[in-house]
């Protein structure tokens, strides 16, 4: 190259920073993209909701899923991947949950402990208001919503 | 032409343009997922818990937001927005000022969602957003069941 800043030897394109800068950039897409992929039911469509807040994960909780079938009009319960026909069902085992999280806290109840209730979008209310009522009858007054942050 | 011996193994270095033809392959890869990710976003509620009774209660000023069958939502039984529109720019306008009224009055801003049984959740995760967004947290949701 012409009319260089003086020195003598043209330098030559540098191999190793640019796969440092790759590399860097690929590991920087690698999390952001394997560490919030959704770890919800396949068979659940989560509603959108881009204005919600990032969900905390630090907190100790139990997820209910509530699948919808279209076909059969019916809406299954699973909380630890054991399915469920009635909301009531869940009562027993948020109960156990509840009191299992609060042990684990220094004595007395867990009060950030929470029901994360992730409902499909096509759910008749109802079916979420079951599913509050068995966390309500369980003792958890805190209910999270999940939706994702886009359709 | 010399023809090289097949057995005689030469060392030809570790081959970077294969390397960083792959690396960028992979790169493409993520940066167009990272675009597609979907991230789990929540929505917090409280259910209503016993008050205590030694103390005296305040009466909240309690907006109403109901849920028809058809996903039409009215706030205190006036109809906002169309049942199609999942954006709900006319109930969030008016939920943020009623956000900015309850904040000037430094009363608390207290919403109940009552959604009909048969309506769908999405309405009801749609009007939470509509909540969301005006910074109202203190919501409760409740099914209005036929009896």
């Amino acid at each position: 190259m012409a009319g260089g800043g003086g020195g003598g030897d043209e330098p030559e394109f540098q191999v190793a920073p640019m796969i440092d800068v790759l590399l860097t950039i690929l590991i920087f897409f690698m999390t952001i993209t394997s560490a919030q992929v959704l770890k919800t039911d396949r068979t659940i469509k989560l509603p959108a909701a881009p204005d919600a807040q990032k969900k905390d994960n630090m907190r100790s909780e139990a997820i209910v899923n509530v699948r919808w079938n279209p076909a059969s009009k019916k809406a299954v319960f699973v909380y630890d991947d054991v399915e469920h026909q009635h909301g009531s069902d869940l009562e027993p085992l948020l109960k156990k949950a509840r009191e299992v999280a609060s042990r684990k806290i220094a004595q007395g109840q867990n009060p950030n402990f929470r029901v994360v209730i992730r409902g499909d979008q096509d759910l008749p209310a109802l079916y979420i208001s079951q599913a509050m009522n068995a966390a309500g009858e369980a003792g958890i007054s805190d209910i999270s919503f999940s939706a994702a942050s886009k359709d | 032409m010399k023809r090289l011996p097949v057995n005689d193994e030469i060392y030809i270095g570790f081959q970077i343009a294969p390397m960083i033809d792959v690396v960028f392959v992979i790169m493409l890869f993520f940066m167009v997922m990272a675009g597609a990710v979907r991230v789990e976003k929540e929505l917090n509620s409280q259910l209503p818990g016993t008050a205590e009774t030694s103390g005296s209660a305040d009466f909240v000023d309690e907006q109403i937001i109901t849920i028809s069958p058809e996903g039409e939502v009215s706030l205190n039984d006036e109809p906002f927005d169309s049942a199609k529109s999942r954006a709900l720019p006319q109930l969030k306008a008016t939920l943020m000022r009623l956000k900015q009224n309850a904040d000037a009055a430094k009363t608390p801003c207290t919403v109940t969602i009552i959604s009909d049984e048969t309506a769908k959740y999405s309405r009801t995760v749609d009007v939470l957003d509509a909540l969301a967004v005006a910074g109202i947290s203190s919501v409760t949701f409740t099914v209005n069941e036929e009896e």
